[in-house]
């Protein structure tokens, strides 16, 4: 093999898509892992405890069902606003004038090109001023967290939706409708009989289209759900006010869902061309009859699809279910152990500093040495959880989650959140104040 | 006119026409300029309690525009300097995520679309709708597991010996930059893709016959048509970027804001909507300069970006 540089441009440029894709799929895949782990601050390494508990209190979180729930209605709000508006905008661009189309158009299509937060301020206000012209009371719709944030994503939703109907009805050959005029049908028979069927998938696929961006809408939603709470605004709240397994377990269903419907809609494609060839096939005359298509359920490949997802799932349940206390102990009672080796450590330290100073220089190398081997944020919480507080926790280990929060903190550094005070508890920090002798 | 509207009505008939012109009336009106309208005139009037709202105490003042610039009276500084530098920082931050995801972009697009080959290539640009579907909000959480003090990231760094002490991503912003570069990459790669997709491979091939070295192909053949797609691409990156709220809330730093924090703390903290909606229409005319610099600079009609 001769190295030109041909061929290491290439290798180069495979290597850089290679690791574009690592990008890419690296952090949903390490967010997956955490889901698993049993450590309470999701983290993928060290992998303690293979375990599905998170999804268990993801189950079990009430307001996380009732965001979803909301998240759900909104979507179908959205969708049943967003389509028909689409529709219209995209029907009505055909008929307006050359001279008016571009400042038409750019009305419409500007929606998706302001910010989210834009949107979501100027809906709230402007129904809030209506409200109050009407002099509508606090109750109703003008106020209504549901209803302006189903106006407020349908803004710049029923632009997405348009712009699916633009492009369906680009390939409608309007001699058709003509026909059907001329044939004496009326305008509500043509529309109904031969646009609406035309446009048929562009329905469907502008229905998920604008579902999907409803129920991921976050930056419009946050300022026109009032007192309600949507699946994202719910996240948000719980992202930024602590993180915990569980939204990673939550990330992982979502994954599935995606991957399960990317694999449904290729077997849908797939199957699309095949009926596609095979109409040509008997156009041509090579075949005498058409096959009678299987059922989409019972297609080989959706079979193989919906096993694999069984297997995949009732694999990790079972992986996840059985034999986790008995690890789960193990690793407490290292724990422990490792936190016993600590306070031992520390009550050395503490003869250290009571001791005379006669030989400080000895000491204060010794006190460091001792220091170093911590992490930075380990100290702040020692002293609150002694060992028998430990033993305590680990005899009733049925509450894990609320008994292993605290306990997390003390034995790693604190999470994000602390990590600005991590300076001011530095154990050397800590020397200096209770005894400035030694520091000096 | 009328004889437009007669035409109209007899061409869809009446409830076809009623159908059309309510609802792209409402959306229109409703839903489009009187918001936007009421937005601007609201953030040019006084910051009163609710009840007070349409009296006279209510009245038209450029205050909220003016502490943009000045700040408060009370305040030693000639400027706003707070508000002015995060404003600054936020779109100075969206050019530059637009431009890392520029770089990382076209290259992936240009092989998938005109190096890899058949089924492979089909499943690499069907993967790429995957994280796509995951909650922003998910996908910063990402990042935050994995640029933690005790993360991926730093546990590998450590690992290798590039640093001894975790590195405080957060805090420093990197952790920010990466997921938001992250969390809008398939909008600049999508746009980029369809449009190299459409070039005629037989012209790369000509202009390689020719002798024209790889990168004077991709200056003088590939970009000249992936232009629309770049621009579009772009485009959206940097009005989500600018706009985003999410990531900022999660991945930001102590002490690092976003403008759109500011918006949403005068509205939910500091009950200041007037101000939260003068603030909300600088970012709106900031994004329509910015789209219609793009328009100029690289001479593609609105249309083209917004697809």
């Amino acid at each position: 093999m001769i190295l030109t540089a041909d061929r290491v441009r290439k290798f180069f440029v495979l290597f850089f898509v290679i690791g574009f894709f690592i990008y890419l799929f690296g952090p949903l895949l390490i967010m997956s892992v955490t889901a698993f782990n049993s450590s309470a601050f999701p983290r993928m390494a060290p992998f303690e405890c293979f375990t599905v508990e998170w999804f268990q209190v993801l189950a079990n979180d009430d307001k996380l069902v009732e965001g979803l729930r909301n998240s759900f209605f909104i979507g179908i709000g959205v969708v049943l606003l967003a389509v028909p508006l689409g529709l219209a905008g995209a029907l009505m661009l055909t008929q307006v004038k050359e001279r008016v189309r571009p400042w038409y158009y750019t009305i419409v299509i500007s929606p998706i090109l302001v910010p989210g937060v834009v949107l979501g301020i100027s809906t709230l206000l402007f129904w809030d001023r209506i409200g109050t012209m009407f002099g509508a009371s606090r109750e109703s719709l003008f106020y209504d967290g549901f209803f302006l944030t189903i106006i407020g994503q349908a803004t710049f939703i029923s632009a997405y939706t348009m712009l699916v109907f633009i492009s369906r009805l680009q390939r409608f050959d309007l001699s058709q409708e003509e026909a059907a005029l001329d044939l004496g049908a009326t305008h509500v028979q043509t529309f109904r009989k031969i646009l609406l069927p035309f446009l048929k998938p562009a329905i469907m696929s502008a229905a998920v289209l604008a579902f999907l961006a409803s129920f991921e809408n976050y930056n419009t939603t946050v300022f026109t759900i009032i007192s309600e709470s949507t699946l994202t605004t719910f996240l948000a709240g719980k992202v930024r006010h602590g993180i915990n397994p569980s939204i990673s377990a939550l990330a992982v269903i979502i994954v599935l869902i995606t991957l399960f419907g990317a694999a449904l809609h290729e077997v849908l494609k797939r199957r699309e061309a095949a009926a596609a060839k095979e109409t040509i096939r008997i156009v041509k005359g090579e075949q005498a009859h058409r096959k009678r298509a299987t059922p989409f359920m019972l297609d080989p490949a959706v079979i193989l699809i919906l096993l694999v997802f069984a297997a995949g799932l009732g694999s990790a349940y079972l992986a996840g279910t059985v034999g986790v206390t008995e690890c789960k102990a193990q690793v407490k009672a290292e724990k422990i152990q490792r936190t016993q080796e600590r306070i031992k450590q520390r009550e050395a330290r503490a003869m250290f500093r009571n001791a005379p100073a006669a030989s400080e220089a000895a000491g204060q190398q010794q006190i460091q040495s001792a220091d170093k081997s911590e992490r930075a944020g380990v100290s702040q919480f020692q002293s609150i959880f002694s060992t028998g507080n430990l033993q305590e926790q680990a005899g009733t280990g049925d509450d894990q989650s609320e008994a292993e929060a605290p306990e997390t903190e003390s034995e790693e550094s604190p999470p994000a959140g602390t990590e600005n005070f991590n300076s001011i508890f530095d154990p050397q920090n800590l020397n200096k104040q209770v005894n400035p002798d030694a520091a000096q | 006119m009328l004889a437009y509207w007669k035409n109209f009505f007899r061409k869809h008939g009446a409830a076809l026409s009623l159908f059309l012109l309510v609802s792209v009336g409402f959306w229109i009106f409703m839903m489009i300029i009187l918001p936007q309208a009421f937005m601007l005139d609201f953030s040019l009037r006084a910051n009163v309690p609710p009840p007070k709202w349409g009296t006279d105490a209510h009245h038209y003042t450029t205050e909220h525009y003016r502490y943009m610039l000045y700040g408060s009276a009370q305040s030693s500084d000639s400027y706003n300097f707070v508000d002015l530098s995060v404003f600054g920082r936020t779109i100075l931050a969206a050019i530059f995520v637009t431009l890392i995801d520029l770089a990382l972009c076209y290259p992936v697009a240009y092989y998938l679309a005109h190096v890899s080959r058949g089924g492979w290539s089909r499943l690499m640009v069907m993967s790429l709708i995957v994280p796509f579907w995951v909650n922003e909000l998910l996908r910063a959480f990402a990042f935050k597991i994995m640029f933690g003090s005790n993360g991926i990231v730093n546990d590998a760094l450590i690992w290798v010996g590039v640093i001894d002490q975790p590195y405080d991503f957060i805090r420093n912003s990197v952790a920010l930059y990466s997921g938001l570069s992250y969390a809008y990459i398939l909008l600049m790669i999508f746009p980029i893709y369809n449009a190299v997709e459409s070039l005629d491979k037989n012209q790369i091939e000509a202009a390689r016959d020719l002798g024209s070295p790889w990168w004077r192909i991709h200056k003088r053949v590939v970009i000249p048509h992936a232009k629309p797609g770049i621009t579009s691409g772009c485009t959206m990156v940097f009005m989500l970027t600018a706009g985003a709220l999410a990531a900022p809330q999660i991945l930001g730093g102590p002490s690092s804001l976003w403008f759109t924090q500011i918006i949403y703390q005068a509205f939910n903290q500091a009950g200041n909507w007037a101000r939260g909606s003068a603030y909300a229409i600088i970012l709106l005319v900031v994004c329509i300069i910015f789209v219609l610099l793009m328009m100029r600079v690289f001479k593609v009609k609105l249309g083209e970006i917004a697809r």
